[in-house]
């Protein structure tokens, strides 16, 4: 529930005691997502409108400098944010972002912002499909395209940079492929084209396609036509099914979801699967799910940016509005997932947002997460176009609480756990209270001091880590 | 094909906003706690008093910070940074006596007459003109044809390569970390990345501190009886990664008082508004500030040029290389008397490809050049032995001196380690491009 979702709150909680716990609350994630209601997550779409513009008339705007398509691409930023603080379909929402990190577009980029958007509603079509769909639809969208100069590339002399990275990031993973591979690869992608700088338009052309036989790994074509669609359509086939992918794709997952540097058997046991469902992704996280491995590393991952930001409004059970003016809180929300390190996409190479818990455990990151969780546990940024729930949320005016069960209970609209000991020491040490004192509405921490003991709940390894 | 286009200007990295987008601590100020605790200092610190029993009227004040400086200023430091994407070498120090370069790339190969600091064999890229200075004054040197003894166009697997800098070796340890382990400093700041994350050659056992802006380097909400600090270390006890990065950031963000405190600089030659005019800006001010930093990386991206790499009058290149010359030329200006004690090496996880390809770029090759700036520098010159280019659709510039003795050199001779523990099982050949 927690590595699957985005933080735990009042609403999940209850989704999950309707569906009969969280087991039959995750296989109707996977399986029926639409079961879910979503009115209030779809609703913030409409708060971003240039998110719904064509690329040519993205393209137009930032021409004639009426809106830039950064400013275009953070709003992209801000609505993913959102969406994942708000979403009844965590799951759904998860999986999106994961293949979307993998089969990654950087959201910057004077180009390919133009489809960026359009780019990751494909992956959200597909997110919960089958990979081999996914993988066909996002290698020949433009924004993919444009981002690895396929669009432009011609058998004159092929672009290798798409044909590289597909088979390096995409599937069969570094090491699994030589440079005839690459090479092959380029020629086969010839031809799919995008209309830069003018129309926009996605179109194929025939006479750019490098006809002749091509050889990938065992894929073999006569490559003949000069409409390489076909071909295109039969190698990506390929290299979705090959046992090197299911490995690179299971060990991504597995690097997600259960720690850094995954048992090799876990991978090994969901690339089966992956193969035996032709590729289907539920089935695999079904069995990822149910694996011994992921059951026993609950509480080990870190949050990444983005995930520490959205769980922390989630915790905290503020209400975030519509965007009014330059500093709500629906726009400053991209300026703290970047204070952590990163903005959702904005990984500027092509591998994606990494995983792996190592690139997020540093100083950095430990510093912008304080500050993050101390700027919001006091209601002080930001302060535009947002709730935040008041200490009597948690103090009654009727009879005083002493102050370990109000560490208990904080933790437990929190963080939906009982307080650890060594959260209620930490709590102690934070606010300067003893552990047996009362605390009611006349008390300092009442009055002045809960944003310390909010901050120290929020900066524990139980919140930073699923 | 993709005709030259005039594009608007996009800020290439958060921070290098055009206004209408406030910075983050400046809308914090803007809309501080003033209101709530009727104190004008934002991110500053409220100190409780003596506990939150009883109802007396708090107290607040500024944070009380530690203004040790640790190490002895006045030590070596080595700025390292990584032209991250592979820059096209044979652009920016072009090999004009090979006549296979202007064959090879008809239309990306940067004239003759274009060429800076020339000599026989050599030229700099006209973008590359605010370096030109340190050139002549002997303190900036290119060293061509380097890299890995093998080929490797993977970005990924040549860069964390490169960073380990020991093949063979199943440690995931980067060479910068062993650097770390051979001086000796006591700093938590002693080696300190510029970003949001630590490079694989910062990876091991030595801590690393991470920096992505030196006025962010401090734990919010540090209180004067340090109630907050010691309640975080109380719960981040314990030997895992976050647990040790917690604990580097708050002794960090204590050492690192002194570089807050010491003010951007405004040198003659200006910081472009670029992230790694930023980065170098505030390395400047780590320098400066002498709180014990002796190894910092910095990180300039978009040199993955597969299209658009352009020409003398557009495109990616002339930008790239541009931003490079003037933050570098900044960073040492503004540096001032520190100058004496900064050598910085530029390095790139590979080179391009010799032939251009369809669409004003070059795709991944092998051999690179690196840039050596600052103390202890014999420069003025191109050092290297050039291994000659052919124009097929494969041929890459080959290596003739392996990156590695090229560090090696700056790392001995800046620092008195031996070579054998920063790279280890490595035999250096003799550059000569250090003093």
């Amino acid at each position: 529930m927690t590595r699957f979702g985005y933080g735990i709150d009042a609403t999940l909680a209850r989704d999950v005691r309707r569906a009969g716990g969280a087991p039959a609350w995750f296989e109707q994630q996977l399986t029926s997502p639409g079961s879910f209601p979503d009115g209030a997550a779809d609703a913030v779409r409409r708060w971003w409108p240039d998110l719904d513009r064509r690329a040519s008339d993205l393209w137009q705007r930032q021409v004639q400098e009426v809106r830039g398509g950064w400013q275009v691409m953070e709003d992209y930023g801000r609505w993913l944010l959102v969406r994942r603080i708000r979403t009844r379909r965590p799951v759904l929402e998860k999986m999106t972002e994961f293949w979307e990190a993998m089969l990654h577009v950087p959201v910057s980029g004077d180009a390919h912002f133009t489809w960026r958007v359009d780019y990751g509603d494909t992956v959200r079509r597909h997110a919960l499909g089958r990979f081999d769909e996914l993988l066909t639809a996002t290698t020949t969208h433009p924004a993919m395209l444009i981002f690895l100069s396929a669009a432009t590339s011609t058998k004159r002399a092929p672009n290798e940079n798409l044909g590289r990275e597909l088979l390096e990031l995409h599937t069969l993973g570094a090491g699994n492929y030589d440079e005839d591979d690459v090479k092959a690869s380029a020629r086969i992608l010839t031809g799919h084209h995008v209309d830069l700088w003018e129309s926009w338009k996605a179109s194929y052309v025939k006479e750019d396609h490098a006809t002749g036989k091509v050889r990938v790994k065992g894929f073999t074509h006569t490559n003949r036509k000069a409409d390489g669609r076909e071909v295109t359509r039969e190698y990506l086939r390929y290299l979705a099914h090959h046992p090197l992918t299911a490995q690179h794709v299971c060990e991504r997952l597995a690097t997600k979801f259960v720690r850094d540097d995954p048992p090799r058997s876990l991978v090994k046991r969901l690339a089966k699967v992956y193969l035996k469902n032709d590729t289907a992704i539920v089935p695999v996280l079904r069995a990822l799910a149910a694996s011994k491995e992921f059951r026993s590393s609950a509480g080990d991952k870190l949050r990444d940016p983005g995930e520490d930001v959205v769980a922390t409004y989630r915790a905290l059970g503020v209400e975030v509005g519509r965007p009014s003016r330059n500093d709500s809180a629906s726009n400053a929300i991209l300026w703290q997932a970047s204070r952590l390190g990163l903005t959702p996409h904005a990984w500027p190479r092509p591998d994606g947002t990494p995983v792996t818990d190592r690139v997020w455990a540093s100083p950095s990151r430990a510093l912008g997460s304080m500050d993050l969780h101390y700027s919001m546990a006091g209601g002080w940024w930001p302060s535009e176009g947002i709730r935040y729930r008041t200490p009597r949320a948690w103090v009654s005016s009727k009879k005083p609480v002493r102050f370990e069960d109000l560490v208990d209970a904080v933790s437990r609209d929190l963080l939906h756990r009982p307080a650890s000991k060594r959260l209620v020491q930490t709590a102690t040490i934070a606010t300067g209270c003893k552990a047996r004192e009362k605390i009611d509405r006349d008390h300092a921490l009442y009055q002045w001091g809960f944003p310390r003991l909010l901050a120290a709940v929020l900066d524990s390894p139980d919140h930073l880590a699923c | 094909m993709t005709a030259p286009h005039p594009t608007p200007a996009s800020p290439a990295a958060p921070g290098a906003r055009p206004c209408g987008c406030p910075d983050y601590d400046e809308a914090r100020l803007a809309l501080s706690r003033r209101a709530l605790l009727g104190t004008a200092l934002a991110g500053g610190a409220v100190a409780l008093g003596p506990s939150l029993t009883g109802t007396g009227p708090p107290a607040y004040a500024v944070t009380g910070r530690s203004a040790a400086r640790l190490a002895a200023p006045g030590g070596s430091v080595l700025v390292i940074l990584s032209l991250r994407g592979a820059a096209d070498g044979l652009s920016l120090v072009v090999p004009h006596a090979d006549p296979v370069y202007y064959a090879a790339r008809p239309r990306l190969a940067i004239p003759h007459t274009a060429l800076l600091a020339p000599d026989a064999m050599f030229g700099l890229h006209p973008a590359l003109a605010p370096l030109l200075p340190m050139w002549d004054a002997g303190t900036l040197a290119a060293v061509h044809a380097t890299g890995m003894a093998a080929p490797n166009r993977s970005h990924f697997a040549a860069m964390e390569a490169i960073e380990d800098a020991a093949p063979g070796s199943s440690e995931r340890t980067g060479w910068l970390n062993r650097l770390l382990g051979e001086l000796p400093g006591t700093s938590p700041l002693q080696g300190t990345a510029m970003g949001n994350q630590a490079p694989t050659s910062l990876f091991g056992a030595q801590p690393a501190f991470v920096v992505g802006r030196v006025d962010q380097a401090k734990v919010a909400g540090a209180d004067e009886e340090g109630r907050r600090l010691a309640s975080l270390t109380h719960a981040w006890r314990g030997s895992s990664r976050m647990s040790r990065a917690v604990r580097d950031a708050i002794s960090g963000a204590q050492t690192f008082g002194a570089a807050r405190d010491t003010p951007a600089g405004a040198p003659a030659t200006a910081y472009p508004a670029s992230g790694l005019g930023q980065a170098l800006s505030d390395v400047s001010r780590i320098v400066r500030s002498g709180v014990g930093t002796e190894v910092i990386t910095v990180d300039q991206g978009d040199w993955d040029m597969h299209t658009d790499a352009g020409t003398l009058e557009w495109g990616d290149m002339k930008r790239n290389a541009g931003d490079l010359a003037s933050s570098i030329a900044a960073f040492f200006a503004d540096l001032g008397p520190a100058a004496e004690r900064v050598t910085l090496v530029t390095l790139s996880e590979f080179g391009r490809r010799v032939r251009e390809n369809d669409d004003y770029g070059t795709d991944h090759g092998f051999g690179n050049v690196m840039f050596v700036a600052g103390a202890g520098v014999r420069g003025g010159r191109y050092y290297g032995s050039w291994p000659g280019l052919s124009d097929t659709p494969d041929a890459d510039l080959l290596v003739t001196t392996d990156y590695r003795s090229v560090l090696a050199e700056v790392v001995t001779r800046r620092f008195g380690v031996s070579v054998a523990q920063v790279f280890p099982g490595f035999a250096p050949q003799a550059v000569g491009v250090m003093a």
